[in-house]
């Protein structure tokens, strides 16, 4: 009983520590998630130079639908790309007037292969794009996809760094408080190796005391985490609901919560080794 | 009937790093079965050569062979098994304040692989052979040093070890108790356990007659190594 106060501030730690790691790592999954979605309904758009011919569009489509990569290519003529911006302006369409269709210029809209959907592939095939010359300009975005895969980057490298701290001073602070235990029980202990108790009978308690802490401090964080992700659905402003909408902002799968507290019970059972090594000696 | 040695100690030596010689050149041979006293006054290094038997400190030189086994070899790491083969009580009792007395005995089962039940169920006839059977759920607390030590000797005999070590077990008892936990001692004696009892108390040893090995200043007085001759128990020092 008298450990037990110990006992649940290092597990309170402990859970706080594998909160702010999990918290990374909801973080960094969610926006991968997003990535890949984003990714999987990009389309490029190849503008064709002025002046092309129609007679050479024809043949330009079928050429480019043999690329390496393009699943559907499709022409959006001036005409059509005006009744799009008219579309997409809805009330406001009349900022359109005075504005010849022709100004705007024709283009293919081009939807990649599933295979290519991901900022390698993008980049390959507009590379194979960008050879043919009757094309003036590719866009898909580039800025956005590449900001955005460093901005999923940075997030992994700080989870792991951070992350990387916080698990280490998990060891130390299981360790610590184990180390209280084992003093606070150092009479018990003495007795047990006076009547011939083996030094795994002495010290496997202990392992599993590390092991339980990291249990619960793990538990703690995803049940936090969880709170927390649903209490973001209950206060996120009505103005970002309808966009949220749109972006599945998933909680953990089952087997990163799994991963996390086995990393738990892994990083509890460590700091439980390093108390044993320092202070349980065998007498 | 020649017994088997319980006990060989060869030119063993204990020098702490302040320099102090607390065991110097003992030899001597235990055998099976004897009662042995080892007598000495206080800092004779009476408790000193019980805590090297019992692996609770290392000499600094000599062999030392118990229960047949070479505790002095570097390579000697089982001392849980060596302390199952013997019953240490010594003068504190070292007993668990935070148990009852059942538990406390019970603990030296467990610890060899009995449930929890079958420890309890053993303690309690241990207890009831001490005289302590009526106490079994008290706390340790409300025992008298007397009955304390009661529970300690039944813990170190709940195993039925060949070989008790004692270090000083009446030193803290009046002269009613100390013939008590003697009765107890000479009971065990009889049924084939081997002691070795330490006592600064010749009082205590004239009155028994069994082989007495005296200390002084980490010296055996007669530096022979004992041995039975012909049945008779060689007694030393009187």
């Amino acid at each position: 009983m008298g450990n037990l106060f110990p006992n649940l501030i290092t597990i309170g730690i402990i859970a706080i520590s594998m909160l702010i790691f999990s918290t990374f790592t909801l973080l960094a999954f969610n926006l991968t998630n997003f990535l890949k979605i984003w990714e999987d309904k990009i389309e490029v758009i190849a503008y064709l130079k002025r002046g092309t011919p129609s007679t050479e569009v024809e043949p330009l489509l079928n050429k480019t639908r043999l690329l390496e990569g393009v699943e559907i290519v499709r022409y959006v003529s001036p005409y059509d790309a005006m009744t799009f911006m008219e579309t997409k302006l809805g009330r406001q369409k009349n900022l359109l007037e005075g504005i010849q269709p022709t100004v705007l210029p024709p283009s293919f809209e081009i939807q990649l292969r599933k295979d290519y959907r991901n900022s390698t592939g993008i980049k390959e095939v507009v590379a194979r794009l960008k050879e043919i010359p009757q094309f003036e300009e590719i866009q898909y975005g580039q800025e956005w996809v590449e900001t955005f895969s460093v901005l999923v980057h940075i997030l992994r490298l700080t989870q792991w760094i951070l992350g990387g701290l916080l698990l280490i001073a998990i060891v130390f602070i299981t360790s610590n408080t184990l180390q209280l235990t084992i003093s606070s029980r150092r009479e018990e202990i003495e007795v047990m190796c006076w009547v011939g108790a083996s030094p795994a009978f002495i010290r496997i308690p202990f392992y599993v005391e590390g092991l339980i802490q990291g249990l619960l401090g793990g538990g703690l964080a995803i049940l936090f985490l969880f709170l927390l992700h649903q209490g973001f659905f209950l206060y996120i402003p009505p103005s970002m609901q309808s966009w949220l909408a749109k972006i599945p902002v998933l909680f953990l799968p089952p087997e990163t919560i799994a991963r996390i507290l086995l990393g738990g019970m892994v990083l509890g059972f460590f700091g439980s080794i390093v108390a044993s090594m320092r202070v349980l000696k065998y007498k | 009937m020649v017994s088997e040695a319980m006990i060989e100690m060869y030119q063993v030596f204990k020098t702490y790093p302040s320099q102090i010689s607390a065991l110097s050149d003992i030899n001597l041979e235990i055998l099976s079965g004897e009662f042995t006293f080892i007598a000495g006054p206080s800092g004779s290094g009476k408790s000193t050569l019980l805590r090297i038997l019992s692996c609770s400190e290392r000499p600094t030189s000599g062999e030392i062979v118990v229960h047949g086994m070479h505790i002095t070899q570097p390579g000697f790491k089982k001392i849980y098994q060596l302390r199952r083969t013997m019953g240490i009580v010594s003068q504190d009792f070292k007993l668990l304040k935070d148990r009852t007395v059942n538990e406390n005995v019970a603990l030296a089962l467990e610890v060899t692989g009995h449930t929890r039940k079958e420890a309890k169920s053993k303690a309690s006839d241990m207890l009831g052979r001490v005289g302590l059977g009526e106490r079994e759920e008290d706390s340790i607390l409300a025992l008298s040093a007397g009955e304390q030590q009661r529970v300690a000797i039944a813990r170190a005999l709940v195993n039925s070890p060949p070989l008790v070590l004692a270090d000083e077990p009446t030193g803290n008892l009046d002269a009613r108790m100390t013939l008590d936990i003697m009765e107890i001692f000479t009971d065990l004696h009889q049924s084939g356990t081997t002691i070795v009892f330490a006592t600064q108390f010749t009082g205590l040893v004239k009155r028994f007659p069994y082989r007495v090995i005296q200390i002084l200043d980490g010296q055996i007085l007669d530096g022979r190594k004992a041995g039975v001759d012909q049945g008779r128990e060689v007694k030393e020092g009187e």
